[in-house]
């Protein structure tokens, strides 16, 4: 209805209108079976056969999560040039791109279309906190945003005026692609970590000067909420895997869950 | 097929021995009837063993001649078990490799995902008979404290003689570690977790034990077992002090269709009941240099491997920038398996 005059002013927003009612930002689409990598639902891939018989992952049965590549170099694109000199400039350095993966309901191209194209939704004036009607799928509750202790907001990461793209210093833009660029802004000494390969996450072959994938900040963290509350370990809870099957004759495992030992007891 | 005459001897002679070794793998197969064929599950492996493998030497001790066929027999034998094409690898260590480990136990966040990993790569027996695991992942309790237990804290009473901190009462971390550890999310705010697996001892105790020395060392560090020459004895079980290895106590189940056919001779090849099994770094994959099915799986870049004799390798650079430490080094062991926070 209201979305129905919009769609005069804006042929974009009709679009966005189609696409909200069928999928929610971060939903899965639902088309055979789908294994996360890293983060549930923000690093999915479909599983396929790269050879008859071969596939291109192995998933947990129980988690829905990826246990095994078949090839770890499958979806990815060279990381591309990065400002500092380091392992990857060396050797062959492939990410697998993240524009896809927050883009797969085509929300991030549409919005930046529809609305933030600096007319619907003018640029903002400053970077200040203010109360959001939209996002809150995203940010629930962007006032108290979990990154950063309230000393950044919004506009300190993504670029005010295209909503495609991430920030520098400098205000150029940064591909979705490359967070590093982002992170690295504050988190210098983990960057430099990341970038020496020991810090983070590395597929592919073990040798200095070999082909690796190289898994880059959004695809472990959540930018929006690192420190998921008391755990303040930089990653969201996730489902374990199954423990191992008790020793014959063993019927549970209470000896290692009670904290009050015979040995201590008794007197 | 498109053969003509201008194809030389070699590549005939080849492609006869490939016709007759597959003629001879749909025969043997048929021949077991059609029931084995539509099985999930392989036939029993030591009823296949043939009488060569039985009587083969040691593997160290084998020509090349002898590996060679060694190798041909197990190939032929697990395709025919497992109805697809298995490959077993018998490539020798790399020459200037020391492989080395090095796990970030400030970031497991203790899914046991390299558990399954593992068990994806390295066709280890599963289902409810036997079900083996080469990684065991612990779960360690941050602290018990209470303000209750300072002064309750079961001292005999107020003039009894003190043995010695909270003698009748535990406090502060009091769990041993839990293997079964099952909460609905990890990581638990209380807790941290501790991976263990084979640690590749550069003075491994369990080479030292064996009576058969089936079990050693290869160049790049790397303990192997030979599980033909294997007599069962578990001596090398109970010289172990990180509890790396298992035992096939029956037949190993392994469903054909979850079986990984890229094989090594010396590591993830498809095991037989009563011989002693454990981690040998993925040697399939990194004797062909690729990472561990462990390093590649974890979810926080928690496990890092490489060479140690290069000191430009992940290993060696968390070596030389973090704080590390072994298990049991009092025992003298030298595992090459570090830990490491940040
Ligand atoms: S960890 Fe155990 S199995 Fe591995 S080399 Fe050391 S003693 Fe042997
Ligand atoms: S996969 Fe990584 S985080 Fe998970 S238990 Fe293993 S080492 Fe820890």
């Amino acid at each position: 209805m209201t979305s129905n005059k919009w769609c005069g002013n804006l042929i974009g927003l009709c679009f966005l209108a189609a696409v909200l009612p069928s999928t929610t930002y971060g939903e899965a689409t639902p088309a055979g079976k789908q294994c996360f990598e890293s983060r549930k639902d923000m690093s999915q891939v479909q599983q396929k056969a790269i050879h008859p018989g071969e596939p291109n992952v192995k998933c947990s049965p129980t988690t829905g999560a990826v246990l095994w590549w078949g090839d770890p170099f499958d979806g990815t694109i060279p990381m591309g040039d990065m400002p500092v000199e380091a392992d990857y400039s060396h050797e062959e350095a492939v990410v697998r791109p993240r524009e896809p993966q927050i883009d797969r309901n085509k929300l991030l191209t549409i919005c930046s279309m529809a609305c933030h194209n600096g007319q619907y939704v003018p640029y903002p004036k400053d970077k200040l906190p203010r109360p959001l009607r939209m996002h809150n799928d995203i940010v629930p509750d962007a006032m108290k945003l979990k990154h950063g202790k309230g000393a950044i907001w919004c506009l300190d990461c993504h670029h005010a005026a295209e909503r495609t793209k991430l920030i520098d210093h400098f205000g150029n833009p940064i591909s979705f692609n490359e967070p590093q660029k982002l992170c690295g802004k504050c988190h210098g000494q983990v960057y430099r970590r990341w970038r020496e390969g020991i810090h983070g996450k590395r597929i592919g072959m073990w040798k200095v000067g070999a082909k690796k994938r190289w898994w880059v900040c959004t695809e472990c963290h959540n930018p929006h909420d690192v420190e998921h509350g008391e755990q303040q370990s930089g990653f969201a809870q996730l489902d374990p895997e199954p423990a191992p099957m008790l020793p014959k004759g063993m019927k549970n495992a209470d000896h290692e869950r009670l904290h009050e030992h015979t040995h201590y007891s008794g007197h | 097929m498109e053969k003509n005459s201008r194809e030389n001897n070699t590549a005939d002679i080849a492609s006869r021995r490939d016709f007759l070794r597959k003629a001879g793998t749909y025969t043997a197969a048929s021949l077991t009837g059609t029931a084995m064929l539509l099985s999930p599950k392989p036939s029993k492996a030591t009823a296949n063993v043939s009488w060569a493998e039985h009587f083969q030497k040691h593997y160290r001790l084998m020509t090349e001649e002898e590996k060679a066929e060694a190798i041909e027999r197990l190939e032929k034998r697990y395709s025919e078990e497992f109805g697809k094409k298995v490959s077993v690898d018998g490539s020798t260590a790399i020459d200037g490799v020391l492989f080395g480990y090095a796990l970030n136990i400030q970031k497991c966040i203790g899914c046991r995902r390299c558990v399954k990993a593992c068990v994806a790569e390295n066709n280890q027996s599963r289902g409810k008979e036997q079900e083996i695991e080469w990684i065991r992942v612990l779960r360690l309790e941050k602290g018990n404290f209470s303000e209750e237990d300072r002064d309750k804290g079961g001292y005999p009473d107020d003039y009894g003689i003190q043995v010695g901190g909270n003698a009748y009462k535990p406090a502060g971390v009091v769990l041993e570690g839990q293997h079964y550890y099952e909460p609905d999310k990890v990581p638990e705010k209380d807790a941290f977790y501790l991976p263990m697996q084979c640690m590749q001892c550069e003075k491994p105790p369990c080479v030292k034990v064996c009576p058969v020395r089936t079990t050693y060392r290869d160049p790049d560090g790397i303990v192997v077992i030979d599980y033909n020459w294997c007599i069962g004895c578990r001596m090398c079980i109970g010289a172990c002090p990180y509890w790396a290895r298992r035992f096939n106590w029956g037949e190993p189940d392994l469903p054909k269709e979850d079986m990984n056919p890229v094989t090594h001779y010396l590591g993830n090849r498809p095991r037989m009941k009563g011989v002693v099994e454990k981690c040998t770094f993925c040697i399939q994959r990194t004797r062909k240099g690729r990472w561990t099915a462990c390093v590649e799986v974890c979810p926080v870049g928690a496990r890092k491997m490489g060479n140690l004799l290069d000191p430009d390798s992940d290993v060696r650079k968390v070596l030389a920038t973090k704080k590390v430490f072994r298990l049991r080094a009092d025992l003298n062991t030298y595992p090459k398996f570090f830990y490491f926070m940040d």
